[in-house]
């Protein structure tokens, strides 16, 4: 099974708890004063909006852990749909107000590229 | 050197099951080295058509019926080195290559297709195709699983691992939940597990939820979540992959995590297919259909 990228063996089945994966998410990465930037931009690649991810929270840490591991060139380095889709659905559940709207734009079927600086 | 892995993809028609698997093969013998046996299970013998570059392979049935026999074709006859860096010759981008070949079948409306998967299967078994270099054979499936003859691959042990292309229309998915019928069926006699769905999306409101939760039903995972991308279809008019064509595009890295994650999958089940009842309810779930009264059934939209 994967999410956000991370491989968690068959033996744990096919539905891992959130808790683990932001074990798995936190556990290699330090993002205390990174800011996270990501942009947005339809399928024909037209830029849409620049949005920065709320610092403190989970979709923060994760987008940290993706620009840090994820195997993408670029400054901007363009998210997975499956793991946009799967940060999204973690921090809807355990940020709540503080990325209710992110999460709502994560959820479309727009790209997002992201920057950590 | 590891273990030859049998996979097959399998999905409705038309949902981009030999799109996606020549794709993702291709992105796994690019960006991972594997060296891979296509054998295209699909009459319309266009499972290998964007690794060789070409429109279409002569397939074995059209051979054999040519030569006389099944037994008067050699391998080298029916199974062609893909086109460019997949060629075993060419080492420059990769040190794994793709082997193609296309079963065939019968002209349309005549005889059984699912005969030509048989033969042809036993025929590369006895030839020697599936060598000990190999690290995956592939299979590409036509359609549903309907007909037996298609689900041979898994009727006989053949695939091992079963991922199914599709995406979040309603047909997609009620085949995605037959086909789960077919690998539970021959699951115990085979040794056939269900490895996962691949979304290969049509960019629909909810598509990963209901995808994602349809394979949570099942037992299984939605591995990968594939954008629509005007690069696939630019890639085909040239007759290549997409990791050929634009090797650093955005869509080529999809399919390498994709291709990544096959390579190191382990979560090969025995599905728990849906009742219909429980497809239709997880269908109104997610809002693509509108759940309707007893009394509207059979009506028109003006009586309704």
């Amino acid at each position: 099974m994967f999410v956000c990228g991370y491989h968690f063996p068959a033996s744990e089945g096919n539905n891992i708890s959130f808790d683990k994966v932001i074990e798995k998410v936190e556990e290699g990465v330090d993002a205390t004063g990174k800011t996270v930037t990501l942009t947005s931009e339809t399928r024909e690649g037209a830029q849409l909006e620049t949005l920065e991810v709320p610092a403190g929270t989970f979709a923060h840490t994760a987008f940290v852990d993706y620009y840090t591991n994820v195997d993408v060139e670029g400054d901007f380095k363009m998210v997975y749909y499956t793991n946009k889709y799967q940060i999204s659905e973690i921090s809807k559940s355990v940020d709540g107000a503080a990325t209710k709207d992110l999460c709502r734009k994560l959820d479309d079927m727009n790209l997002y590229r992201v920057k950590v600086s | 050197m590891s273990e030859l892995r049998q996979i097959a993809f399998y999905g409705k028609g038309g949902i981009g099951k030999s799109t996606t698997s020549q794709n993702t093969l291709a992105a796994m013998c690019h960006y991972y080295g594997k060296k891979i046996l296509i054998v295209g299970c699909d009459p319309k013998a266009d499972s290998t058509r964007l690794i060789l570059h070409e429109k279409a392979q002569s397939t074995i049935m059209q051979l054999a019926s040519e030569a006389g026999t099944v037994e008067d074709l050699e391998l080298e006859d029916v199974c062609k080195p893909g086109a460019g860096e997949f060629n075993p010759e060419d080492e420059e981008i990769t040190e794994g290559y793709i082997m193609c070949t296309e079963s065939g079948g019968p002209e349309p409306g005549v005889g059984c297709a699912g005969r030509g998967v048989i033969t042809a299967i036993n025929f590369l078994e006895e030839e020697g195709a599936y060598d000990d270099e190999l690290d995956f054979v592939s299979y590409d499936v036509l359609g549903d699983v309907v007909c037996g003859g298609f689900a041979m691959p898994i009727r006989e042990g053949k695939a091992q691992e079963i991922y199914i292309v599709m995406s979040g229309e309603m047909m997609a998915m009620y085949a995605a939940n037959n086909i789960s019928k077919g690998i539970l069926k021959y699951a115990n006699t085979g040794g056939v597990r269900l490895a996962g769905l691949i979304c290969n999306a049509r960019m629909t409101d909810k598509e990963y939820d209901l995808s994602k939760n349809l394979a949570e039903q099942i037992g299984t995972q939605m591995i990968h979540f594939v954008p629509r991308s005007n690069h696939v279809q630019r890639a085909e008019l040239r007759r290549m992959t997409v990791v050929e064509f634009a090797p650093s595009s955005d869509q080529a890295m999809e399919y390498k995590e994709l291709a990544r994650k096959i390579i190191a999958n382990d979560l090969k089940v025995i599905p728990n297919p849906l009742e219909m009842d429980d497809l239709e309810t997880l269908l109104m779930e997610f809002g693509l259909e509108e759940e309707v009264e007893a009394d509207a059934i059979g009506k028109r939209a003006e009586e309704a």
